[in-house]
């Protein structure tokens, strides 16, 4: 069971993983797109968090996709449909502290 | 970081996670890892040292991160979870709250403990690569070297001879296969040009015995091991790589090596470096030559011990001495690999082992004697905490695990300081250390860490946390400013056993610096500067009969002479420090038979050898050119180890006739006697040795000596442009400067000896500064009474020596001990020692003055602060 809220880590590589199949490098580079650079997991960082979601059964390996070339050792992730259902009341949280924080700011 | 050493680094790091870990995810993330580092350089720079930064921060955090989640789901199963978990987890809080108070306290402890583990990681890291890590082989422990030793040849290895081979594989009863291998050189010629490519002859129970399967094609067979059979090869994977771009086409194909077509049927499996670096194997052709030359590899058959295979083999190898009258001199050696070829580094090894466990004691002592301080401004918070009702075993506890928190964070930054700091020390023992001892880190390594913390925590931690928790609830309050004397008692020993472990370290590595510096200064009796040396091999195809090969020498010694820059040229059959080759010699007259005799050196060499090296005549005259002709009786000359070993004594040796191989060889008048020289090594005492005209003998094999005042380089492209001229197909190979040779045979020994100064610096250095925190603590404790005193009008000075004093005269009782521990310690390493006693005075008195006098100095300053105290001013703030 992973903790509510989830960690950024966490939440930053199911929303790399909610668009495309992707290995470790791919979700590196788009959690970097995602945040603006801000956010670099280096990789045993990634690779924990990776361990950890699969755990919690947030995502799973995935084959690879069609047009990739194949290496064993690339490994491919995707979401459970469970962890796609966490991302979407995992960002409906968020946006409500978003709403509240705006409500509270003005 | 460059090449593979920068994936190396990645590895070490992923070693450091739980083994389950690495298992699953290491192949994802050394994936990653290169993904980011071809991204970072495009392959070709290399990235920053932000990046190995960052990486290495990133595991070391992951790395504590796994095995801390691991120790946890461990420690709730035995605890069955809950309640005492959670008192443990109470008990880490509060000591790292503990720990952040007092962040000078707690900086000291981390990085005493971060010194004393950085050393043992590095050196356990090669002492477990050298010695503990198992052979790469199933059942590596059935693998026994086989030799045959002659003392009575002055040899310890003289290595087994084809006829014996198969004596002892047809008749012994305890090994379940042999297998048999020498090595070589050839010529590979390719695109019209020469490469010198390094080989390995193997008889076909190679595989066999150690087990070894080909990566593409099929081992040797039975039938190629006959001299008759087609010539093929098997390829090394590093050689096939390079030439062959690792084309799996190539088995089948042929190559050109000395003249002749060699098949490639196979490439070897990485593991069978193991034998040693080469770059093909050829199936080891058996012919009926009785000298001495194979390295043997046997199996033992389960459950048979080394000794009794050795009994075995050496009843069998006496009972063909009817036969073969050898048999008496030599006899059959049975060994573990290991012993073999590293037996002779284990003293050194357990030096450096137990220089980094001195520093680390002494570290922990001065941790101790920090904790013991601490525990006197603790007896408050400790007497509140009786009082509450904590047990003693309650407070030990607590008081345990603040030390292991601080060992653990000293520990993990030691620890990855020592792994980095040991790639170096790596490197440097790699190059020398046979090819199949490798460092990676491994279950050993990791267990010995952890124990050294472990020990290292309880060792510092125990004894302050029983004295500390030794409370009376009831006697709250008591006297104030006076240190108990049982804490200062305490530290007091503690600081006399750091000076006497010290000292001890410090006799020891004086010695060997000694050594060192005596070897150094050992002349070797050659040239040794402006000498450029370098081999050639004249292959059998183009030089058939000896005019060739005299005709070849005579016009390139020639060629040689005339290069600009080149003071003088010398051809040889060995240089020195260059290889061995042994000979029975027979002096005329004398009733030994010459098998009898100790074995001798012996080298062909050109009339320009003795000035080109600058070899010292004792007697007669050197080599000639007029002894080169035909029709002139031979002659030779002499060491003077020869004319120990050989000539009677009394006897003139000049004019004395000797010979070898047997009645109807000539015999050869000795015309002079050189110098000894230390052809073996400045380490290594020399053998009876001839020096003969290579125009006598010429061999295949030369070797080449340049000397030049000027630089090396150009007379060396000059030599090879020369060599290209006389013969294009002819590579140079083995080329170094005398210098390069003469250092290689002392660099293991220098980087040890180095490395001892090091750790033994560092261990007076820890040991000074316990003595300085002990004096400032003692006279912190007593500024009372010291101002009391000087107020009633004690003198400065006096007070002064008084600190002094106390402080010298623990010094002093630790010098003692400690110089009785060295005397033991250098007997036990007298081994390592080859020109000084292990009792040289010398070294014994540096050290203690050496010791006295920095001790002194730490005595001072504290001292002196003692006697700059303001008596009123204390006295009114107390």
């Amino acid at each position: 069971m992973i903790a509510t809220p989830l960690n950024p880590r966490y939440f930053q590589i199911l929303l790399a993983l909610s668009k495309e199949a992707l290995h470790g490098y791919g979700i590196q580079r788009a959690v970097l797109e995602q945040t603006d650079e801000g956010m670099h997991l280096w990789p045993a960082t990634l690779y924990r968090s990776l361990a950890a979601l699969e755990e919690g059964g947030l995502i799973e390996q995935s084959e690879t996709p069609v047009g990739e070339p194949e290496d064993e050792r690339r490994q491919y992730y995707v979401l459970t449909s469970e962890g796609r259902r966490r991302l979407k009341t995992e960002a409906e949280l968020m946006a409500r502290w978003v709403a509240e924080a705006r409500a509270g700011g003005s | 970081m460059s090449g593979p050493g920068r994936d190396r680094w990645f590895r070490l790091l992923l070693s450091l996670f739980p083994p389950g870990f690495r298992r699953r995810r290491g192949p994802e993330m050394e994936r990653l890892y290169r993904d980011m580092y071809e991204a970072r350089t495009g392959g070709r720079d290399r990235p920053g040292l932000g990046f190995w930064l960052a990486l290495t921060w990133d595991a070391g955090r992951g790395a504590l991160g796994e095995w801390m989640a691991l120790g946890g789901s461990v420690l709730r199963a035995w605890t069955g979870g809950g309640e005492a978990w959670a008192a443990v987890g109470t008990d880490v809080r509060f000591a790292v709250r503990q720990a952040w108070r007092q962040p000078l306290h707690s900086f000291l402890i981390v990085l005493l403990m971060a010194v004393g583990i950085a050393g043992n990681a590095a050196v356990f890291r090669v002492f477990n690569g050298l010695f503990l890590r198992p052979l790469p082989f199933d059942q590596a422990h059935e693998l026994v070297d086989l030799d045959e030793t002659a003392p009575q040849w002055n040899l310890e290895y003289v290595g087994v001879s084809i006829m014996d081979f198969r004596d002892w594989q047809r008749e012994n009863e305890t090994l379940q296969g042999m297998a048999a291998y020498s090595t070589g050189g050839a010529n590979l010629a390719r695109d019209g040009r020469g490469e010198r490519v390094d080989y390995l002859a193997v008889t076909h129970t190679m595989d066999d015995v150690l087990g070894l399967d080909a990566l593409h094609g099929r081992f040797f067979t039975e039938e190629e091991d006959s001299p008759d059979a087609p010539p093929v090869a098997l390829l090394s994977p590093a050689f096939w790589e390079q030439s062959f771009g690792s084309d799996p086409g190539v088995v089948g194909r042929d190559v050109s090596m000395d003249g002749r077509s060699v098949q490639v049927i196979g490439v070897l499996p990485h593991k069978a470096r193991f034998l040693g670096e080469a770059d093909l194997w050829l199936p080891l052709r058996e012919d009926d030559r009785s000298s001495y030359y194979l390295s043997v590899i046997g199996r033992l058959r389960p459950g048979v011990s080394v000794e009794q295979a050795r009994a075995d083999l050496t009843a069998v190898h006496e009972a063909r001495a009817e036969v073969r009258s050898e048999n008496e001199v030599t006899s059959p050696t049975v060994q573990s690999l290991r012993e073999r070829y590293l037996g002779e580094h284990r003293v050194g090894g357990g030096l450096l082992l137990s220089a980094v466990a001195v520093v680390l004691l002494i570290a922990c002592g001065n941790i101790a004697g920090l904790m013991f301080a601490r525990s006197i401004a603790r007896r408050r918070e400790m007497r509140v905490r009786a009082a509450l009702g904590a047990g003693r075993g309650r407070l030990v506890r607590q008081l345990l695990t603040e030390s292991a928190v601080l060992a653990l964070a000293g520990a993990s930054a030691g620890t990855i300081l020592g792994l980095w700091s040991s790639e170096r020390l790596v490197r440097v023992v790699a190059e020398r250390a046979p090819a199949w001892v490798t460092f990676d880190l491994d279950a050993h390594v990791l267990l010995f860490m952890v124990g050294a913390t472990a020990g290292a925590a309880l060792l510092f931690g125990l004894l302050p946390a029983l004295r500390t928790s030794r409370v009376d609830a009831a006697g709250m309050g008591g006297p104030r400013s006076t240190s108990p004397s049982g804490v200062r008692r305490a530290i007091s020993a503690l600081v006399t056993a750091e000076v006497a472990l010290a000292v001890a370290l410090l006799v020891v590595s004086g010695l060997t610096v000694l050594d060192l510096f005596r070897l150094h200064a050992v002349a070797p009796g050659y040239r040794t500067e402006g000498v450029i040396t370098y081999r050639l091999e004249l292959p059998d195809e183009r030089y058939p009969e000896r005019e060739d090969r005299r005709a070849f020498m005579e016009s390139y010694l020639d060629r040689l002479e005339a290069i600009a820059g080149v003071d003088e040229a010398a051809l040889a059959s060995t240089l020195p420090l260059s290889g061995h080759s042994g000979w029975f010699f027979e002096v005329e007259g004398s009733e030994i038979p010459p098998m009898d005799n100790a074995v001798v050196l012996r080298r062909w060499v050109t009339p320009s050898y003795g000035d080109a090296l600058d070899v010292r005549l004792v007697r007669g005259r050197w080599i000639e050119q007029s002894d080169n002709r035909e029709g002139q009786p031979p002659v030779a000359v002499v060491n003077e180890a020869f004319v120990r070993t050989h000539v009677p004594e009394g006897t003139e040796p000049v004019g004395v006739r000797i010979r070898t191989g047997g009645e109807d060889a000539p015999w050869s008048t000795i015309v002079g006697v050189a110098a000894d020289v230390r052809h073996y090594g400045v380490d290594r005492e020399m053998r009876p040795g001839t020096y003969e005209p290579l125009r006598w003998n010429p061999q295949p094999f030369i070797q080449v000596a340049l000397t030049t005042s000027g630089e090396p380089a150009p007379v060396l492209s000059a030599a090879r442009s020369v060599t290209q001229a006389t013969d294009p197909e002819l590579p140079l190979f083995d080329v170094r400067t005398m210098r390069e040779r003469l250092d290689e045979t002392l660099s293991a020994r220098r980087a040890t000896t180095w490395l001892i100064v090091t750790f033994s610096a560092v261990a007076l250095l820890l040991a000074m500064a316990g003595i300085y925190g002990m004096i400032s603590y003692s006279v912190s404790q007593r500024t009372r009474e010291i101002s009391i005193r000087m107020a009633m009008g004690a003198r400065m000075a006096g007070v002064m020596r008084e600190v002094v004093g106390r402080g010298m005269g623990l010094v002093g009782l630790g010098a003692v001990v400690g110089l009785a521990l060295a005397r033991v310690g250098a007997g036990v390493v007298s081994s390592l020692l080859v020109g000084v006693r292990p009792d040289t005075p010398s070294v014994y008195a540096v050290v203690t003055a050496l010791v006295l006098g920095v001790a002194v100095l730490a005595n001072y300053l504290p001292a002196r602060r003692a006697s700059r105290l303001d008596p009123m001013e204390t006295l009114r703030g107390e």
